[in-house]
């Protein structure tokens, strides 16, 4: 039953669980309080909750301007993934036919530069485009492009460790078969990067949604997506309503997340079902990466 | 279909490195002829050559007498077995096998009746739904192979194809590779470091060293009748003792000796002190003696301080032969003898330096 690590490390044991515990407990905590307060009966955000009520998830529910900004957030999200997984997959694609090394690391870290430059940066820069290109005016367009910018880099780099992990012949074996490039990208390359791609997919969606910097600059007047509701919510009344839509937007999100690993299963037990005894399931496992593989590493 | 194969005086470089030195070989229609070589000799990259993987320097390489070597891969209608199978992993084993065929825009039902056809062939009937992941080895070698000849190509090219399998397998399968390949008929060029394969499957064997071709010829002649000391080496245990006059001189300074004398191990015999001394002689005392199970491997030590390996019969009585023991060994067939002349050796390492 016990692993090697575990029985390697004796009575120490208890202590790296007991540290793990209180790591995972500083992690959740929060996240529980939050929740609580949302349950109370009164208008304030409190600790212990008074009562138990969903007053406020009506209230949140109910609201226009609440479902207004969840909607907003949802499609404008929505597009930024889509933009930031088709580049982002067509850069980690293209990067493989770059002969040069050089050219290739070089590429590479421009790809992943976005991560590690200050959002505020960019909000600034998009502004001034907005600013000097009249007809971008009161439209979403610097907004989405903005995000797509954000979330690109993280679906580049789970598609690269896909190409990494992928063999390499697929593609020389492809066109000895006389396979041109179009058929090699529709019908080998995209399919095998299709859980990496997804994955990365996911990621960008979850920071877009999140993201309020640019939001802030960006959003014409008289809209406001989901982060930057709350966040006006917070500096104007503190109440419970706030942290109820915190509470549903968190449960969507974990919803999201939960629903990959039952669809790997699902399709994993349907390719056991059709494959017979002989096969082991190690090899399964190692042909077919599921969604998160990537994202684990 | 099947084609002629012509490669000359091709060169690669490949970064700094000049891989092919002006290779130069001709494979007759049908014909199986391995690349064998230590790795970095450039058999793979001679493949590539022949796939359209990898671009030429210079030199040609042609198809039936047409000149291909700027023709892509898609185009030279090649089949490759790669050493990973590349089997498509999302793809069932129909639609590995057929892919040929829908590269080439085939309808869906010619598609099918390939793939069966195909499959029937490397002896997987009735497998083509099933995923890549879900076969052994073996399997997964005779799909890439169905697949690599599907579309009825003029050449069949096989990298490195046994090296993924353990050794029972891999001889299982060079003989039923060998049976597709006669079957069918095609031109095939193997790669290989594997001497065993080499000598099982081909009708030809190339030896490569360093980026040029050393000696390309029949098993048994390169057994035989290799060219040179490294071609003797590489293929199979073999004895190089410094010759002239029909005569092993183990006592000649370097100067001295018209040739190197090639004797294997199972051409030499025990000779009895009280004996005349046949031709091809040698004495030494006893350094190792070994059970391999169908023979006994002898371990002599020259006077001159050379090695010499010989093999016998399980049957003989060994008790004289402890560690120490003077004892001489022969061939007492001459015709068993090669000699390699030494111009011949000179003319290689002036090449090599």
């Amino acid at each position: 039953m016990k692993n090697p690590l575990a029985r390697s490390l004796g009575w120490y044991r208890g202590l790296v669980i007991l540290i793990a515990a209180l790591a995972s407990l500083l992690l959740i905590v929060p996240f529980l309080i939050l929740v609580s307060t949302s349950w109370t009966e009164g208008s304030f955000i409190l600790f212990p909750p008074t009562g138990f009520s969903l007053q406020w998830y009506a209230e949140v529910l109910s609201d226009r301007r609440w479902m207004g900004s969840f909607g907003l957030s949802l499609w404008t999200a929505t597009i930024s993934t889509v933009i930031a997984a088709t580049l982002g997959t067509a850069g980690a694609i293209g990067l493989t036919r770059v002969r040069s090394r050089t050219a290739q690391r070089w590429i590479r870290t421009l790809f992943i530069v976005p991560i590690a430059l200050p959002p505020i940066a960019y909000a600034v820069g998009l502004y001034g485009v907005n600013v000097d290109l009249g007809f971008l005016r009161g439209t979403l367009v610097t907004l989405i492009v903005g995000h797509a910018l954000i979330a690109m880099p993280y679906v580049f780099v789970l598609v690269s460790g896909g190409i990494a992990r992928i063999d390499p012949a697929l593609r020389p074996a492809a066109s000895t078969l006389g396979a041109k490039w179009p058929l090699i990208l529709w019908k080998i390359e995209l399919p095998a990067l299709l859980p990496y791609l997804l994955s990365g997919a996911l990621f960008a969606f979850i920071i877009v949604f999140d993201e309020v910097v640019l939001a802030v600059f960006l959003l014409p007047p008289g809209m406001q997506t989901l982060p930057l509701r709350m966040l006006n919510a917070s500096q104007e009344a503190f109440s419970p309503e706030l942290t109820a839509a915190s509470t549903l937007v968190s449960l969507l999100a974990i919803l999201v997340l939960g629903l990959i690993p039952l669809s790997t299963a699902l399709r994993k037990r349907r390719a056991g079902r059709s494959v017979s005894a002989s096969s082991s399931s190690t090899s399964r496992r190692a042909a077919r990466p599921t969604v998160l593989e990537g994202v684990i590493e | 279909m099947t084609i002629a194969l012509s490669i000359s005086d091709v060169h690669v470089t490949l970064g700094q490195n000049h891989v092919l030195k002006g290779v130069s070989l001709d494979v007759r229609p049908g014909e199986f002829v391995t690349l064998l070589g230590a790795s970095g000799s450039g058999k793979s990259t001679l493949l590539n050559v022949i796939a359209g993987l990898q671009a030429v320097d210079s030199g040609h390489v042609m198809f039936d007498g047409v000149n291909v070597e700027r023709r892509p891969p898609q185009k030279r209608n090649v089949g490759v077995v790669f050493q990973s199978y590349a089997l498509f992993p999302h793809m069932s084993i129909g639609e590995n096998v057929s892919f040929p065929l829908l590269a080439a825009r085939r309808p869906d039902k010619e598609r099918r009746a390939v793939a069966d056809e195909m499959l029937a062939l490397v002896q997987l009937p009735g497998m083509a739904d099933r995923s890549p992941a879900s076969l052994s080895g073996g399997q997964r070698q005779r799909v890439a192979l169905a697949r690599a000849i599907a579309a009825n190509p003029g050449i069949l090219l096989l990298d490195e194809p046994m090296a993924a399998l353990d050794k029972q397998l891999r001889e299982q399968m060079q003989v039923e590779v060998t049976r597709i390949q006669r079957k069918v008929g095609i031109t095939t060029v193997s790669v290989t470091h594997d001497q065993t394969e080499a000598l099982t499957m081909s009708d030809r064997v190339a030896i490569m060293c360093d980026g040029q071709l050393v000696q390309v010829a029949s098993p048994e002649d390169l057994y035989r009748h290799p060219v040179n000391a490294y071609v003797a080496g590489f293929l199979g245990e073999a004895n190089l003792l410094p010759t002239a006059d029909g005569r092993i001189l183990d006592d000649a300074t370097d100067a001295a000796f018209a040739g190197t004398a090639v004797l294997r191990p199972e051409d030499l015999v025990l000779v009895s002190a009280s004996e005349a001394t046949p031709a091809w002689a040698v004495e030494g005392t006893v350094r190792l003696l070994s059970f391999q199970g169908t023979r006994f491997r002898l371990e002599l030590q020259t006077d001159g301080g050379r090695k010499v390996v010989c093999s016998l019969p399980t049957a003989l009585d060994v008790s004289a032969l402890g560690i120490g023991s003077r004892v001489r060994v022969a061939c007492r067939n001459p015709e068993r003898v090669h000699v390699i002349p030494a111009a011949e050796q000179v003319a290689r390492e002036a090449v090599a330096a």
